[in-house]
């Protein structure tokens, strides 16, 4: 297992050279010189080559050992990803941005999974009957609304018309309050798919033999469920699980957009909006680092679910 | 024991989340506006860039650090056309016979915000030479002031110390006691400028908060980080700013004082706007500065009384605004909402390369295009019909904006004249007009109709035109580099004077300068020439009007439409008379507690009443 570890983590190195490669051509090469934008539209020619000195863009792109490429590289390995275009440090914005992106997406994700997993072991027991259906029509209808209407209807009959939560994150409020209302509305939104995703898993396995075999033994429906076909049903659902984690911490464009949260995902928006090639350099490589960080532990959950599997 | 806890997970999880979930949800909001601190609520729907002022440019941010920092003049609130009257100064200058020196008394008793960057962290007394300071450092090169371009070759010495500057590698080398001739603190409460030439625009610059004095202190102890720490002598300070989202500025306690106008227009008494003459200000305890992106949002928290004052969106116009009156629908005025309505000194245009082979010399083509364009349509369909159709260049609110303008035909829409025209200008061509380029900057639903729309007109008379929409810096870059055949642009002066808007067709300005239209005419620059150095008077605006005609019958641009601002208020929002020029504006405004505590009850009174 340790071997195996230490490989894949070694595998991660020519992962994340690619990563940086890639978003040097896009950014650097491709994106070209942004301190005309960055100056504004009243500065002087003067003040843009101060601005294209301060951000590097007057350096070689490649052959020096002070080229923008070796600058590239630096800054992503030593985290030290320089300021934005509006001069603030991306560190300090990233590090801002992912308590509330998370506060956000955790417990969205959590009611998410433990919703949709309770809610698919039960609609598939129940599998044909009006229950199922009705489930399923349910979850194509949930997931043929698009989520921004989710959101839209959500603020306006939760928060404006009946007034249980704040229209928008309130910072005089608590974090809890705020939230509430994005994250019941982002499970409601995701429920719908999940759930059927996970009833198709759980179906695949309540028509195998083993469990056949188990009722037949007597064993309570309860057990049968929770001890022998969700952990038989685990691969699949680990597969999903672990590899939305990273995702939570990209945040979730659209809630925090809707609802003010000072999130990741709004900060992600704004970077592309006004071409923020520095912070979506940023963003891209700790995404590429997270998902190459929980690939592995999927790996690594894969053979801890089933002993068939051996990490060598 | 262990089977058991494996039975019980799922359920105890979900249980869990609806813990944590619901009794935050369900739980009420406590009312804010019950309370009886008068705090402003006020939407922005762009974050703030920097609270320096040294590099203030977008509207939001000056919007905001206005209130915390002061300049040495300010616009009277009430007063229209215009006019400015001390902040900071004790009067106004005393200017030269040659226009070339102005020599300002500061008053005494000013005192910064208290601050850690002070020694003991008590605000110390306004200098003239924090002044001085504060316009050298926008000189520094090594500082990158987006404001440079207001102040390049206009005072003694300061464009010699920007030459200075530009051996240091960082900002804070550059030795700020070397002297400035034209720059001069004369005592601690006298400053002195010197121009290199007539500036009569100079003191609306000095209203502006781009020129509030700066403490040194602040720039040593914050160093870049002084974007977020701004330490100024206004009637607000900062109390939190978390970036991106929410702004509190709260009172200063120890703000030197001011009172409300007493004077103003006539029709200031009937608008109520002189109701608090007098009275010392400000009246507000706080501001907050919520910034909201999406429409929805904040159109829900306006309606729920959760904002003072909202901007009319084309989503909520039809629900908001009588088209017919411009005042409030039924359904707004029963909340006792109403609309401010004013003449923002705006235009925007299609404009055109001077210098390209098909449109530069051929001005029956430029003529016929804008014949073909329909703009009481073009107001229609994308501004509610409430702009105001640009006959000319020169914005009504501005005192050189002639009324005339709007007897002449330069935005008749004749399609038949336009065809006509495009015969003409065929000939001169020598063949067919090929397809032409137009740049839209953006890439929103709203550019693409816009240029649907200019294709489709242009097509009706015979004219292929092509659209490229553009992010902003590629726009930005090909507008001031001359690689943009046609473009779809706009302004708004930031201060009160034509010359500042015409000075975009000066032949000195091409590209970065400006005059994007590259756009030359020896009679034009000569007429701006002798109007530069005059101050405000019916021979200046005679010469500005010219100067706008020669232009007009060149024909450089399309002009299209002029502005018209509405904003929508509660009723308990006082004193909100719009300003065009000012943005320090929040001590003004006065919230009627009583009015907005009672708002929660009206919204129930008014559920209940049969519909």
């Amino acid at each position: 297992m340790t071997v195996y570890i230490i490989r894949r983590l070694l595998y991660t190195v020519p992962i994340v050279v690619g990563v940086l490669l890639l978003t040097f051509f896009l950014f650097s090469v491709v994106g070209g010189d942004i301190s005309q934008q960055i100056a504004g539209k009243n500065a002087d020619a003067e003040t843009i080559a101060e601005i294209r000195h301060e951000y590097g863009f007057d350096k070689p792109l490649f052959w020096s050992l002070d080229s923008q490429f070796i600058d590239h590289f630096r800054k992503a390995l030593t985290f030290n990803f320089g300021r934005a275009l509006d001069r603030e440090k991306i560190s300090d914005k990233i590090l801002r941005g992912v308590g509330p992106s998370l506060s956000l997406t955790v417990p969205m994700f959590l009611g998410t999974l433990v919703l949709s997993i309770s809610l698919a072991l039960m609609v598939a027991f129940v599998r044909g009957s009006w229950l199922d259906v009705a489930a399923v029509v349910l979850c194509v209808a949930g997931m043929s609304i698009p989520y921004l209407s989710f959101i839209i209807y959500g603020q306006y009959i939760f928060a404006y018309k009946l007034g249980l939560f704040p229209i928008m994150y309130m910072p005089e409020e608590s974090l809890l309050t705020s939230l509430a209302l994005p994250v019941l509305i982002g499970i409601a939104a995701g429920l719908g798919g999940n759930l059927r995703f996970y009833r198709t898993i759980v179906l695949d396995e309540m028509r195998s033999d083993y469990v056949r075999t188990a009722f037949a033994k007597g064993l309570s429906t309860s057990k049968v469920l929770f001890k022998h076909v969700l952990k038989n049903a685990l691969i699949p659902i680990i597969t999903s699980v672990v590899l939305s984690i990273p995702y939570l911490f990209l945040g979730s464009l659209l809630l925090e957009r809707f609802f003010g949260i000072p999130g990741l995902g709004s900060l992600m928006i704004e970077a592309i909006a006004s071409r923020d090639f520095f912070i979506i350099n940023a963003m891209t490589f700790i995404f590429s680092l997270l998902i190459v960080v929980f690939t592995l532990l999927t790996d690594i959950c894969y053979a801890w679910a089933d002993p068939r599997i051996k990490l060598e | 024991m262990k089977k058991r806890t494996v039975q019980i997970r799922p359920a105890a999880m979900v249980l869990l989340v609806l813990a944590v979930c619901l009794p935050a949800g369900c739980r009420r909001r406590p009312d804010s506006s019950a309370s009886e601190r008068m705090v402003i609520r006020v939407p922005m729907f762009s974050k703030i860039q920097t609270l320096d002022c040294g590099n203030l440019t977008d509207v939001y941010s000056i919007g905001v650090a206005s209130q915390i920092y002061e300049s040495l003049y300010e616009y009277h609130y009430l007063k229209r056309p215009v006019e400015l009257v001390p902040l900071l100064a004790e009067d106004m200058p005393d200017i030269s016979e040659d226009h070339l020196t102005y020599t300002i008394r500061i008053r005494k008793g000013i005192f910064y915000h208290d601050d850690p960057c002070f020694p003991d962290g008590k605000g110390r007394e306004v200098k003239a030479a924090d002044f001085v300071f504060a316009l050298k450092r926008i000189a520094n090169v090594k500082y990158m002031s987006q404001r440079w371009t207001d102040w390049n070759g206009r005072i003694v010495g300061l464009d010699e110390f920007r030459e200075y500057t530009k051996g240091f590698r960082r900002e804070s080398d550059v030795d700020y006691s070397v002297e400035v001739e034209g720059l001069r603190a004369l005592d601690d409460y006298t400053l002195q400028l010197k121009l290199t030439k007539p500036w009569p625009q100079l003191i609306w610059y000095l209203a502006s908060a781009v020129t509030a004095p700066v403490p040194r202190e602040a720039v040593d102890y914050y160093g870049k980080d002084i974007m977020y720490h701004p330490v100024g002598t206004g009637p607000f300070r900062l109390k939190v700013w978390e970036r991106g989202f929410y702004i509190e500025l709260v009172r200063n306690e120890k703000w030197h004082g001011g009172t409300y106008p007493t004077e103003g227009e006539p029709s200031d008494w009937e608008n109520g706007y002189l109701e608090d003459a007098g009275k010392p200000l400000p009246f507000a305890d706080a501001i907050v500065y919520r910034v909201i992106e999406e429409f929805q949002p904040a159109w829900l928290m306006f309606l729920r009384g959760d904002l003072d004052i909202m901007q009319i969106f084309k989503d909520n116009f039809a629900q908001a605004v009588n088209p017919d009156t411009l005042t409030a629908t039924p359904a707004m005025a029963e909340r006792d909402i109403r609309l401010l309505v004013f003449d923002d000194p705006s235009v925007f245009w299609i404009g055109f390369h001077m210098q390209d082979p098909v449109l530069g010399r051929n001005k029956p083509l430029r003529k016929a295009i804008s014949r073909a364009i329909d703009r009481q349509a073009a107001i229609r369909l994308f501004f509610n019909g409430v702009h105001k159709v640009a006959y000319g260049y020169l914005p009504p609110g501005l005192e050189e904006y002639d009324p005339n303008i709007v007897h002449t035909d330069y935005a008749k829409y004749d399609p038949a004249e336009a065809r006509a025209l495009l015969q003409e200008a065929q000939q001169i061509h020598g063949g067919p007009i090929p397809p032409l380029t137009i740049a839209i900057p953006g890439t929103s639903n709203l550019d693409r109709q816009i240029g649907q729309f200019l294709q489709k007109y242009l097509a009706d008379v015979g004219l292929q035109l092509r659209v490229d929409y553009m992010d902003w810096p590629t726009y930005l870059d090909g507008l001031n580099k001359g690689k943009l055949q046609i473009f779809f642009s706009g302004a708004s002066p930031s201060i009160p004077d034509s010359l500042d808007m015409l000075m975009a067709f000066c032949s000195w300005n091409w590209g970065y300068g400006g005059n994007h239209f590259h756009y030359s005419n020896p009679e034009f620059d000569a007429l701006y020439r002798q109007a530069e150095p005059m101050f405000p008077g019916p021979e200046r605006t005679r010469l500005c009007r010219q100067m706008e005609r020669i232009m007009l019958e060149d024909c450089p641009a399309v002009f299209l439409n002029h502005r018209v601002a509405i904003a929508i208020i509660h009723g308990w929002y006082k004193n909100a008379k719009p300003h065009e020029f000012s943005y320090n504006t929040a001590k003004y405004r006065r919230i009627d507690l009583e009015k907005r505590n009672r708002y929660k009850e009206l919204l129930k009174e008014l559920k209940k009443k049969p519909k």
